[in-house]
């Protein structure tokens, strides 16, 4: 069933992406970030609906604030194409603190999840470490 | 000459002592926090997130966070986003409490609220799959479903250039999660529960947003009602992060919360 609901919503999302206008590395590497995060799914992780994507270059990091609830557990999948060679995802906490979290981590996709004790912001870091510059997308999921 | 050189060297290798221990710690500097991008459709979480981390404190009675239904004939655009909002919020509550004939209920008249907003088309296409997955008892995929109507609907006001109601929708989706968690904690208050009310970004993106709404939309009734209040909710839901909010202080943003919701929700308000 949810190995369906996460086939129809790659389907739904990139004929979305597709009108949209949204180039094919950008398409791509949504379908890696979903691709990624169909595997959370298979373990109970909810897939918010919405995304953050943009272009990485290599050398330079880009931070997006999350809002999070004490006692869920997160997954944050990022997604880029072959021409990023290495990528890093790291989260803090509002202090600033690194969160410790566990990573799974390919060539041009990796994942970090984590289970906030505090109710609040946090803020996911993502960097392309090396290769050129690259389409990214990070999406959440929770449970 | 020398004192001062000193006091450059000793300056300069405490910036370097500084930056690595930023390296080494892996902390992250107050410009890149202050400077992070904000997303409605990422940084600020759906109600049914909220719910699933309550829901870990215990079997909770999610039929008795029902409302009774409200209109959806309003005259004001700004007053039908934010009670679209709410309404998908209700959504979210009537899978918690497994009660289908609720979801379908509450689908219809989401349905009739987002017509008068031009978003029925994009709404109609979902309702089906809302009243399907619900008569098959599909929860997790009705969670999944109502933020994507949700979605579908913000992205036709986006592409309407109506941007100011896709963050009204947000926001009225967020009350209305605020009132089912907070009125669940005035009846069953605990501290773990309690703790998921700390949310001092999503109070911060909602008054930095709302001000930068047209004016127009800013002056609405029901908008003006909900900017009033948002000094107490942000003082309520603002606490530091080793407490939490006392039992009273979770009845009174409850009943700040749910008056707000009654106001808003009432067929043209003045």
């Amino acid at each position: 069933m949810r190995a369906f609901l996460i086939l129809s919503l790659c389907v739904c999302i990139t004929a979305a992406l597709l009108t949209a206008g949204e180039s094919d590395e950008e398409t791509y590497a949504r379908k890696t970030a979903l691709d990624l995060a169909g595997a959370f799914s298979n373990d109970g992780f909810k897939l918010r609906d919405g995304h953050w994507s943009g272009t990485l270059e290599p050398g330079t990091s880009k931070v997006i604030q999350v809002n999070l609830f004490a006692g869920n557990s997160y997954w944050f999948s990022l997604g880029s194409n072959a021409k990023a060679k290495r990528l890093a995802m790291n989260v803090y906490d509002e202090t600033g603190q690194a969160i410790a979290v566990d990573l799974h981590e390919e060539r041009h996709r990796i994942a970090a999840g984590f289970t906030p004790g505090i109710s609040g912001p946090c803020y996911i870091r993502i960097e392309a470490i090396e290769g050129q510059p690259t389409a990214f997308c990070l999406i959440y999921s929770y449970k | 000459m020398f004192p001062r050189s000193r006091i450059l060297l000793n300056g300069l290798a405490l910036l370097c002592l500084s930056a690595l221990a930023d390296a080494k710690s892996g902390s992250i500097s107050t410009e890149e926090l202050a400077s992070a991008t904000v997303l409605d459709s990422l940084s600020i979480p759906t109600p049914g997130e909220s719910f699933t981390a309550l829901s870990k404190s215990g079997k909770i009675d999610w039929s008795s966070r029902f409302r009774p239904p409200i209109a959806t004939n309003y005259s004001s655009r700004a007053q039908m986003a934010i009670n679209l909002g709410g309404l998908i919020a209700d959504g979210y509550i009537a899978v918690e409490a497994r009660d289908s004939q609720q979801v379908k209920n509450i689908g219809k008249d989401i349905v009739s609220l987002a017509k008068p907003l031009g978003v029925q088309q994009e709404i109609l296409n979902r309702g089906k799959s809302l009243t399907d997955f619900a008569s098959e008892g599909k929860w997790d995929a009705l969670k999944e479903e109502l933020e994507a109507t949700q979605n579908e609907a913000k992205a036709a006001m986006a592409e309407n250039k109506d941007t100011g109601l896709v963050l009204l929708v947000t926001l009225g989706g967020w009350l209305r999660g605020t009132e089912a968690l907070t009125g669940y904690l005035s009846e069953h208050y605990s501290a773990e529960g309690a703790r998921l009310l700390r949310q001092p970004g999503i109070i911060h993106f909602f008054r930095e947003r709302l001000e930068t709404l047209p004016e127009k939309m800013r002056e609405d009734s029901s908008v003006k009602k909900i900017r009033a209040k948002m000094d107490e909710i942000e003082s309520a839901l603002t606490f530091p992060r080793d407490s939490v909010l006392q039992a009273e202080s979770v009845k009174a943003l409850n009943q700040l919360v749910s008056d707000l919701l009654k106001q808003v929700s009432r067929k043209d308000s003045k």
